[in-house]
């Protein structure tokens, strides 16, 4: 009984596949943009086999990572500073929010200037957009914290750096995780979004290159396969969160 | 977890550094959309035309020829081929470039091959009858675009009375059997396929009508790169000239040096005759299109025909 209860929720979108390939090949749909769902499989196998697919992989993934690292190290330092100081979180209020609502692709065009095309332009812009939810909740799970653990760490003269390294952070540290959790997803979308529009590396790169290459099965090919990349960091960041913060992180998660 | 994150950060800035290290290395890249008006570029890559007059070139896949001028300035790419309706308004608007040699110019196997292609359902009998339509070109202010828009106003409709909207090249089949647009401004291979799938008829032949041979695309470089590198320019220039040659008459080389560079299938290439390649760029051969962009408001300044071409 166990195996087809494990199929059923896949059976669904599996018919619809069938559904949607039968369509195609009966009503002999020509189209530059929709492809059968058996020559989108094929293409996605023979990009990876000729190894195109994994660097594009490679190259989203690396201006992800290093623009959500930059973006994120910032939001993290002003989040905590603007956490612990009233006059600070004051005084920065209206830069934070005249500059936050700046969508982060309006970047676009000064960027490519400025930095020209590559990775220094994508991790600028990913990075831009990490800052903000990075800070927001660290600010939040800072100001947040219990009051009787800081005036533990005042009664033990705790010195700011370590009242910081000791009590601030390892309180804060499950929502701070969140806060990454949840900018590692906005750095995926921006990246191949910058790709997409102009940078000419990377899965959002590959997309545009298919789609103008007429080869819409092989750009349906990138998508399948970036939804499954979002997927698989999405469950490792789950995994590792559980696992390095066990009921903390549930607790983080409904905060 | 944060130290997953500092080694992506450091694997990210050392595949950068050793990127840019590479771009140090006397070589150049050339920015070129996914058409055959770059033709010279690609077959002289191909056919290791760069190489013979000593020079490391590469070229790279660009989405939106309007982004061709900043990528040129920011100096991703050293030489671009930029639409001259693209390269007057950066141009116009104080982008300093200036073109080094000629990459394709309307003739008419090129012009025959651009069409306004007309849904089923729709009628066209005269230019007037453009009036009121919802026409998609692959670009506001692109070079199909004020092509037509120059046609219409010698045929005496006034452009204001056609709904412009923006459709791109491989979305133009979907859009016009959707019935999204009228009509779209296109080219081959795109009318073939349109008209195979029956999906509308051609409704005018506009370029084919204006009979025009001024340049498409050119070989653009910012002022300052093209100052600084004559020899450059030079063995760009020469091996530009020898490969023009190819493109215009040895089809399968070009074909394949096409189906290359753009990922098209090499059958889909070589049912188009490639746009005709012509190395030589005469400054009134841009007069014209300052004439034409000027009447349609496209341009604010007064451009120097003399400085915008590199002697």
């Amino acid at each position: 009984m166990s195996v087809p209860e494990r199929i059923k929720p896949v059976l669904l979108p599996l018919a619809a596949l069938l559904a949607f390939e039968a369509w195609m090949r009966l009503a002999g749909v020509q189209s530059d943009s929709l492809a059968p769902p058996s020559a989108v499989a094929l293409a996605l196998a023979g990009a990876l086999s000729d190894g195109s697919l994994l660097t594009a992989t490679r190259d989203t993934l690396a201006s992800a990572f290093a623009g959500l690292a930059l973006g994120g190290a910032i939001g993290l330092v002003l989040g905590i500073a603007l956490g612990l100081s009233q006059i600070f979180n004051r005084l920065m209020e209206v830069t934070i929010e005249a500059v936050r609502p700046i969508p982060s692709v309006a970047l676009l065009p000064i960027a490519l200037i400025a930095l020209g095309f590559g990775y220094r332009m994508e991790i600028a812009i990913v990075g831009f957009a990490c800052v903000w939810p990075v800070l927001i909740m660290t600010r939040a799970a800072v100001g947040g914290i219990e009051p009787r653990l800081i005036e533990v760490a005042r009664v033990l003269r705790l010195t700011q750096l370590d009242r910081v390294r000791k009590i601030v952070i390892p309180a804060a540290l499950p929502r701070i995780f969140l806060a990454f959790r949840l900018a590692a997803g906005i750095a995926l979308i921006v990246a191949v979004t910058v790709e997409i529009a102009i940078n000419p590396l990377g899965l959002g790169a590959g997309i545009m290159t298919a789609q103008q290459a007429l080869r819409p099965d092989l750009m349906l090919a990138y998508l399948v396969w970036i939804g499954v990349t979002g997927f698989m960091l999405n469950t490792a960041l789950m995994t590792a969160q559980t696992t390095l913060f066990g009921r903390a992180a549930v607790i983080g998660d409904g905060a | 977890m944060r130290h997953l994150l500092m080694g992506a950060a450091v694997g990210a800035m050392l595949t950068f550094a050793l990127t840019s290290t590479a771009a140090q290395a006397e070589k150049i890249q050339i920015g070129c959309t996914a058409t055959s008006d770059c033709a010279s570029a690609m077959v002289a890559v191909d056919e290791g035309l760069f190489k013979k007059h000593g020079l490391d070139a590469e070229m790279v896949l660009i989405g939106i020829n309007s982004n061709i001028p900043a990528a040129i300035l920011s100096n991703s790419i050293q030489i671009g081929g930029p639409t001259s309706t693209v390269f007057l308004q950066a141009a116009d608007g104080g982008l300093d470039l200036v073109a080094v040699s000629g990459a394709s110019i309307m003739n008419k196997t090129s012009n025959d091959a651009i069409a306004a292609f007309v849904r089923n359902g729709v009628t066209i009998a005269s230019p007037q009858d453009f009036k009121g339509k919802k026409v998609g070109a692959p670009g506001i202010g692109a070079f199909l675009q004020v092509l037509f828009v120059k046609w219409l106003v010698e045929k005496g409709v006034d452009p204001k009375s056609v709904n412009f909207v923006e459709v791109t090249f491989p979305t133009m089949a979907d859009t016009i059997k959707s019935g999204g647009v009228d009509a779209v401004l296109t080219a081959e291979p795109f009318v073939m396929r349109m008209t195979d799938a029956n999906l509308g008829t051609v409704g005018a032949r506009y370029a084919a009508e204006l009979a025009r041979s001024e340049p498409i695309i050119f070989y653009a470089a910012s002022r300052e790169w093209a100052a600084k590198n004559p020899e450059t320019v030079k063995k760009f220039r020469a091996a530009i000239a020898e490969a023009a040659a190819i493109v215009n008459n040895d089809r399968e080389k070009a074909s394949a040096a096409i189906a290359k560079f753009t990922k098209q299938p090499l059958d889909l290439v070589k049912l188009t005759t490639p746009n005709y390649s012509e190395p030589v760029l005469k400054p009134e051969q841009l007069a014209w299109w300052i004439d034409v962009m000027s009447a349609q408001k496209m341009l604010q300044s007064k451009l120097d025909l003399k400085t915008l071409i590199l002697n």
